[in-house]
């Protein structure tokens, strides 16, 4: 199986939590991502920092998909394929 | 009789030059402006410096313009024929410097778009420095060799390394590069080197047009723009 891209890895994470109806926990966020606690850790903040994901604090730590988090969903094929393009 | 001759040809040279900037003013900040919604959410590096070259080229072609109409307007082939003592002559000169630095910067940045995998990120530093000094030797020197020779040398250079750093796989997009950085040379020179290319400069700006529009046209067809 061939190595995700760090893109490819953030759609994936974004569909994870798109498809729990929007929101979910962090454990089985971790769980269904296939990745390490560091790297997940790592991606996590990332989402956070590029406001594609938000926290909201109930019992236990949920994380919910943001509009900018469904535009990227969307615009993911754009992405790559302009990527691919220009050779970038 | 033989005023207006020369009062019509001074006008058609200077619509021509309105004509030239404008379109690749506007080429380059579309291409800028249609990708900001792709790297505002991806991020990505390479998204990141083709934008920035474009922005660099748009800012360099509105240097170089101003260039062109303060020649025309002090009546004079060169900014080193500018008289020395005036405070024209130095904005002129810095004028130029930003035309030289932005350009060369925004060849760079294009270089760094596809390269930025295999570079450190000191690169871009290393690489800021280089314009500067490219832009502070085209303001120094008043020696068309020395700018031949300087410009010619990046010209090499540049497109040595887009050449070794394709896959083959691009040859179109490497073309496209290459002649880019082929027309930036001829547009530095034709501002450097006074009568450059006089008799050829209508292709050149056709051509160099083009190349931008072509680039523009990849970029709308990419970003769901077209």
């Amino acid at each position: 199986m061939a190595k995700r891209g760090k893109l490819e890895i953030i759609k994936d994470l974004l569909i994870i939590v798109n498809d729990s109806h929007g929101r979910i926990k962090t454990t089985p966020l971790l769980r269904q991502t296939n990745l390490s606690t560091t790297r997940f850790k790592e991606y996590y903040q990332e989402l956070i920092n590029k406001g594609l994901i938000k926290e909201k604090n109930n019992d236990g730590k949920v994380v919910m998909i943001t509009d900018k988090g469904i535009k990227f969903l969307e615009k993911y094929s754009t992405i790559v394929n302009f990527i691919k393009e220009f050779d970038l | 009789m033989g005023n207006i001759m020369v009062n019509g040809m001074m006008n058609e040279g200077l619509s021509l030059e309105i004509i030239y900037s404008f379109v690749i003013i506007l080429a380059s900040l579309m291409i800028y402006y249609g990708t900001k919604e792709l790297y505002e959410l991806s991020g990505h590096k390479g998204i990141k410096y083709f934008r920035q070259a474009f922005l660099y080229f748009a800012l360099a072609y509105f240097f170089r313009s101003s260039i062109k109409f303060a020649l025309r307007y002090f009546n004079v082939m060169a900014v080193f024929d500018i008289d020395p003592r005036s405070i024209n002559s130095i904005i002129g000169q810095t004028t130029l410097f930003l035309y030289i630095y932005l350009s060369t910067m925004a060849i760079f940045y294009l270089l760094l778009s596809v390269k930025y995998k295999q570079w450190k990120n000191e690169s871009v530093m290393f690489l800021q420095t280089l314009a500067v000094i490219v832009g502070i030797i085209s303001v120094i020197y008043n020696n068309p060799l020395s700018h031949l020779v300087i410009n010619l040398g990046l010209l090499v250079v540049v497109v040595g390394v887009v050449i070794l750093s394709k896959s083959g796989k691009k040859n179109n997009l490497q073309i496209i590069y290459i002649l880019l950085l082929l027309f930036w040379v001829l547009n530095v020179l034709d501002v450097m080197i006074p009568g450059f290319f006089r008799t050829f400069q209508l292709i050149i700006y056709l051509a160099s047009s083009g190349i931008f529009m072509t680039m523009l046209y990849r970029v709308l067809r990419n970003t769901g723009g077209k």
